[in-house]
Order: structure tokens, then C-alpha cells, then sequence
């Protein structure tokens, strides 16, 4: 993660963020660096009931849950708006979650969340993960069982022995290089600035 | 096997954090800071009114889920106020309740980590790093002797 640089200007005056964690008092906190931000709309909720029917009806910017909210629910709150279809179904969302079970990490990463961030919250990761999330340049996956941001960071290519899904995806092996490898000098000369005379 | 779509949504977030005003970055944490600031007090009674409740579940049998709950929010808000060694406790104990088996949750161990954030955050040793460090060297002390004692 890139480390911010402290003139760089944000402004989160128009922003709204929806806000759930079944603690009122990680909701003051997470809510406060938020006031810092200078976001000026919070919608809170430490229920997550009364959250599912906001996001029936409205959206925002931003949806930062706790994801262990009832026993868990929030994991599936998360599914469940990516598969809504409705208008905010791939609004960015960043999970906050404070101690994790073992058992839970798999529905973290299944959810379509775009990001997880762990607890203790401090302002610096949280601007530096709401930046990240607000210019994340993955695209959004849909493949029936999981929608949600590409949950690759890298491309390596389809798994061996699958085909792949990707209209780009090789479809049969690239086989042995043919060539040897360039030397040193050679690549060196191919990035070496060349003086141009116009 | 299903296709796979792929698709770039339009997030507003990107175009919103780029209009003209706002704050600097540096600005932004130092307001974020002191907004913690104005409701650490508050915070502080809650966290001291969640040990008592751990405390006072642990007098009774079946109750591990609220004081893992409990003892998680301990973990997420001690840390955010900066009490890195009453965080670190809240965080063992969460990890002491999440065993799989519940037989193996040591009811003596749970009571060790109730005191030593009772300790933590009794006036002489929360303003004392070097009396915080040294409560928390002995409760993994202790917490290492009572899992070797459990495993005998």
C-alpha cells in the first residue's frame, strides 16, 4: 500500500458512507475518523436489519461493515447486495473486522467485498484503504456463485489444467521458448535512453 | 462450467474525492485524531463496563459466545484509543475463546485475562509503560504454563 502524501488533497464533503458494526462504540469511533475526513453524511446502524432495509431503498458511496455483526450475518449482507441487482449492487464496500475465526475467512473472501480491514481501526489505514478502494482498478466478476471485484491482484493465467474463462485466456499451452533468453547486454541496450537528433 | 462477465462499475467515491476543496491528507488524520480524542472518555467507561461483563459471564457456564463478543470489541476499540497492551490481552483472550472444542477453553484462563486488563487499566499501571509491559509478559507467562498444564 502506497503511503499517502500529506499534501495531497481529498474531499469527502458530498460523500455518504453507510455505516454497520454491532458496537456503538466501534460505530462512535469508526464514525468519528469519518467526521475527520470530512465526511459530512454517516448513515449508522448497529442493527443489521434496519441496514438491509436502507440499502432496499437508498445507496452510498461507501458501505463499511463489520462483518460480524448477528453471528456473522454481515458476510452474507454483502452477498446478498452484490446479487440484488439493484442500482448500488457494486457500490465499494471495505469489511472491518476485529478477530477473525479461522472458519470465517473463507466467507470474507467469498462476500464481494472489495477490501477486508482488520481492527484496530487507525485513521492513516483507514484513508489510505478508502483511497485504494475509491480508485481500485480491478473489474467486477460475475460468475453466478460470486459477484464482486476480481479477487485476483495477479494475473498469472487460468489454473493448470483449466481452460480459463477470460475471452483473453490461452487456449492451448505456450509451449517451450524457441530462442535463448536475451542477454544482459541486450536488454540492457532495449531500456537504455537513445539520444534522438531531430 | 459459467462464464465469467466482467465489468468496471462506475464508483462515485473516485470522481467525489477529486472536486475542488477539501482538506490535505495531513489535515484529514489530525482531525481524525482529535475527533477520537473527544470520545475516548466515553469509550474508556464502556470498555471498563465489558471487562466487568466478561467477568461476570464467566461466573456462569454456557455463555462463550458474549464473552468472545465482548472481548473482541475490547481488541477493536482499546486499539483505537491506543491501549496497544489491553488491545493485545483482549485479542488472546478472543483467541482462547474461539477454540473449536469449547472443553478446552480453560475457565482459569479466562479469569487471568479478566485480571490482567483489570490491572491494565487500573489508574497506577495504564500510566505506566513499563508496569503494562510487564502485566502483559506475565499473563503470556502464565497463559503458557496453564496451556502446558492442559495439555498434560
Amino acid at each position: 500500500m502506497a503511503e499517502l502524501a500529506p499534501d495531497t488533497r481529498i474531499n469527502l464533503t458530498k460523500a455518504s458512507i453507510l455505516l454497520v458494526d454491532a458496537s456503538a462504540h466501534s460505530l462512535d469511533v469508526t464514525a468519528q475518523i469519518l467526521k475527520g475526513f470530512g465526511v459530512s453524511t454517516v448513515h449508522r446502524f448497529s442493527d443489521l436489519k434496519d441496514a438491509v432495509k436502507f440499502l432496499a431503498q437508498r445507496t452510498a458511496d461507501l458501505f463499511i461493515i463489520d462483518p460480524s455483526i448477528s453471528n456473522g450475518a454481515g458476510y452474507e449482507c454483502v452477498r446478498d447486495l452484490r446479487h440484488s441487482g439493484r442500482a448500488n449492487a457494486s457500490m465499494p464496500v471495505i469489511l472491518v473486522c476485529g478477530h477473525v475465526r479461522k472458519a470465517d475467512l473463507a466467507l470474507a473472501r467469498d462476500s464481494g467485498a472489495n477490501f477486508v480491514v482488520a481492527k484496530p481501526l487507525a485513521p492513516v489505514v483507514l484513508l489510505q484503504r478508502l483511497l485504494w478502494v475509491a480508485k481500485d482498478t480491478r473489474p467486477f466478476v460475475d460468475c453466478g456463485s460470486y459477484i464482486g471485484p476480481d479477487r485476483r491482484f495477479k494475473f498469472e493465467g487460468p489454473p493448470a489444467g483449466s481452460e480459463g474463462r477470460r475471452a483473453e485466456d490461452l487456449k492451448a499451452p505456450l509451449g517451450d521458448a524457441t530462442e535463448p533468453n536475451l542477454s544482459q547486454d541486450e536488454v540492457n541496450a532495449m531500456l537504455k535512453p537513445q539520444r534522438v537528433i531531430i | 462450467m459459467t462464464r465469467a462477465r466482467f465489468f468496471y462499475p462506475e464508483v462515485r467515491l473516485k470522481r467525489l474525492l477529486k472536486e475542488p476543496g477539501g482538506l490535505r491528507v495531513v489535515d484529514a488524520l489530525d482531525r481524525a485524531d482529535a475527533a477520537i480524542d473527544a470520545i475516548r472518555d466515553d469509550c474508556l467507561l464502556a470498555i471498563d463496563g465489558k471487562i466487568a461483563a466478561i467477568s461476570s459471564a464467566a461466573k456462569r457456564d454456557g455463555h462463550p459466545d458474549a464473552r468472545y463478543t465482548l472481548s473482541n470489541e475490547i481488541y477493536a476499540e482499546a486499539g483505537a484509543l491506543g491501549l496497544a497492551e489491553l488491545s493485545d490481552v483482549a485479542h488472546n483472550l478472543c483467541e482462547l475463546l474461539s477454540l473449536e472444542r469449547k472443553e478446552d477453553v480453560s475457565e482459569q484462563a479466562v479469569r487471568v485475562h479478566v485480571d490482567a486488563m483489570r490491572a491494565l487499566r487500573s489508574p497506577a499501571v495504564s500510566a505506566n509503560g513499563t508496569l503494562r509491559r510487564a502485566v502483559l509478559a506475565e499473563l503470556h507467562r502464565l497463559a503458557a504454563r496453564l496451556a502446558a498444564a492442559s495439555t498434560r
